[in-house]
């Protein structure tokens, strides 16, 4: 257990700025999720904390000790590839005693503790094999075993998921989730998955184009955004953001404005309103709207509208919408509570 | 159905015919080798085994140290081999895995090497040699080629296949030093081409005639490709003797091909098809 500070941590790959500094505080026991697009930095993040990766500029810091020169191993920090990354020459019991034999632990005590984080991820009936011969879900299982016989003061994880199928990924999440409740480990954990951070995380860090937008707990990151970005990046299907009709806008869009925007403050020019609070009322009240496109999922459908004289289409996501909700049908819409979030000019949130 | 058939024995006679061909050379080495010069030279020449292997081998261990020679040309085979392994392995881990100063341009450097012919470094060769007091001297053989560009470029490819970056930063969060990551990850994924090259290496050696040319004055330290040519005069060759220096010469490539022509070719091929 561990706390992470990062404070004005920069990286600069040849002329390129990668990381714009960044300020953060783990804290000790905490599932810190680092989410943003591909490309915004995140596992460059996570590797100047891992230690294979030099820091430009700023200072890291474990548990209070400046760690920017530490070696990885002297980091006290496991990490979990997406590659997996097993040794393929090793056995299960060898992969994960490896780092406690470089450690110059005896053979005996390894194979205790090997046998020991086995059985907390079920995995005592593969000590034996190799890699190849495992599925990914056992690779990925023995992967996070490796990490943990080292007992980590901080627990990394790149894109764990990534390469597990549907099912499989939600059964990891649930474990991992299991896994950090039982070890009460700090861990940090890298997704570009809104629903892996948004399930998985105490806090969330939205990353974008090298810098933190904002950290939060998941819903308050979902409910109350800082920003446009992070209005758009948690959510699917993603937030309507609506702009303010010109003077000679349509009429739909201006009643859609003055529906979602009165009252509010002058400086909001657009309003993000979730899907799941768009209404669907009958034709001839609300606002006027054409479903375009409409996925039936069973529990719930989802319908892409148009408004006219608004540029994007509109997503609504309602209860199992009925047969009757087919492209081409004239709808009505209308909001759902007061929970429409405002943006000034720069995609600050106006509260 | 008829037509394939035909074509088929075709093929096969065909093949047949080549495999004969390249096979002859080989059959006839080890048939001389047990027959006296003057048999050799009868028409027809002798086509079965004879008697004569034990007068031959005589002659070849009167003319020359024959036991010391192949003692050299192993000696130097497997020093060559081990080293080149062990360089060669080195310098495409490093190439592959490492971003360092001008790593372009040495491996350009490295590669450009292949392209000079080699008897250019014949007189260079024997000149350095000379220099450094290694004339007749067998590390004048092996330490030249410990790290061939050939080799280099060869575990290059082949760590960029099989090593996966993730697995050495694995090892290094696992806490293993550099030097360990090359010996306990590297090098025991790197078995297949270690394979292949070594094979290369030790034929390549036992097999040099011009290296030893340069760098060998005195007939005790020739290796077998030379000191098997001192049989050979204008007027009295041994053919005999020759043939059944040559074959003894062969037999330890022959027992390493079969032990290892599978790892040979697959280690050739897995680079390519991976
Ligand atoms: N070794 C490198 N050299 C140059 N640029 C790099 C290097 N590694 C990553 N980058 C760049 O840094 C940016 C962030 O990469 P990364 O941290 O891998 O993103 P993420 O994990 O969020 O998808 C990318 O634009 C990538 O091209
Ligand atoms: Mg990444």
């Amino acid at each position: 257990m561990a706390q992470v500070t990062l404070s004005g941590i920069r990286k600069r790959y040849g002329s390129v700025d990668v990381i714009k500094g960044i300020d953060l505080q783990i804290h000790e026991g905490e599932f810190m999720v680092f989410v943003g697009p591909s490309g915004c930095g995140k596992s460059t993040t996570l590797r100047m904390i891992a230690g294979l990766e030099d820091i430009t500029a700023g200072d890291l810091l474990i548990d209070g000790v400046r760690a920017n020169q530490l070696r990885p191993v002297d980091r006290g920090a496991a990490m979990v590839f997406q590659s997996y990354a097993l040794y393929p020459h090793m056995t299960v019991a060898d992969n994960m005693g490896f780092a406690l034999r470089m450690a110059g632990v005896t053979a005996a005590e390894r194979s205790a503790q090997v046998g020991r984080a086995a059985e907390t991820l079920r995995i005592s009936h593969l000590l034996e094999r190799y890699p190849r011969e495992l599925s990914g879900g056992e690779r990925q299982r023995v992967a996070i075993g490796r990490a943990i016989v080292r007992k980590p003061k901080v627990f990394l994880f790149d894109e764990p998921l990534s390469n597990l199928d549907a099912a499989l990924r939600v059964n990891m999440r649930i474990e991992l989730c299991r896994l950090h409740a039982e070890l009460g480990a700090t861990m940090i954990y890298v997704t570009h998955d809104q629903v892996e951070a948004m399930t998985m995380g105490s806090r969330i860090a939205v990353f974008n184009a090298g810098g933190i937008e904002q950290v939060g707990a998941p819903l308050a990151l979902y409910d109350r955004p800082a920003n446009e970005f992070v209005a758009a990046f948690l959510g699917a299907p993603r937030i309507n953001l609506v702009s303010q009709p010109q003077a000679d806008g349509s009429a739909a869009h201006r009643a859609l404005w003055t529906l979602l925007a009165d009252g509010r403050p002058d400086r909001v020019v657009r309003v993000g309103w979730r899907p799941e609070h768009v209404r669907v009322v009958a034709a001839d009240t609300g606002i006027p709207a054409q479903v375009v496109l409409a996925e039936h999922l069973g529990d719930t459908s989802i319908l892409y509208l148009r408004v006219e004289g608004v540029t994007e289409l509109l997503h609504a996501k309602v209860a199992a919408g009925g047969p009757h909700l087919q492209p081409g049908v004239r709808i009505g819409l209308s909001a759902r509570g007061d929970t429409v979030i405002g943006f000034d000019q720069h995609g600050c949130q106006v509260s | 159905m008829g037509d394939t058939t035909v074509s088929r024995l075709g093929a096969y006679a065909m093949v047949a015919a080549g495999g004969l061909i390249m096979l002859a050379p080989f059959y006839f080495m080890f048939v001389f080798a047990t027959h006296a010069r003057t048999d050799i030279f009868r028409l027809p020449p002798p086509l079965l085994f004879g008697h004569d292997l034990p007068g031959n081998v005589a002659i070849l261990i009167s003319r020359m140290p024959f036991w010391r020679n192949l003692g050299w040309s192993l000696y130097v085979a497997l020093f060559s081999t081990v080293l080149t392994l062990l360089f060669c392995s080195m310098g495409g881990y490093a190439f592959a895995r490492f971003e360092f100063r001008f790593k372009q341009s040495l491996f350009a450097l490295v590669m450009g090497t292949l392209l000079v012919p080699s008897f250019m470094n014949m007189i260079p060769t024997f000149m350095i040699m000379d220099a450094l007091g290694w004339i007749d001297q067998p590390r004048a053989l092996y330490l030249p080629g410990a790290a061939s560009a050939f080799g280099i470029f060869l575990m290059r490819q082949f760590v960029a296949t099989a090593v996966p970056k993730d697995l050495i930063e694995a090892a290094r969060m696992d806490g293993c030093s550099e030097l360990g990551i090359y010996f306990r990850i590297v090098l025991p994924l790197l078995k297949p081409a270690l394979g292949t090259l070594a094979l290369i290496t030790f034929i390549a050696s036992w097999n040099n005639f011009i290296g030893p040319l340069i760098v060998m004055r005195s007939p005790e330290m020739y290796t077998l490709p030379l000191a098997l040519r001192s049989l050979q005069s204008p007027v009295g060759t041994e053919w005999g003797a020759l043939m059944a220096g040559s074959a003894i010469a062969t037999l330890p490539l022959l027992v390493l091909f079969v032990l290892s022509s599978r790892q040979l070719i697959s280690g050739l091929t897995t680079g390519a098809v991976k």
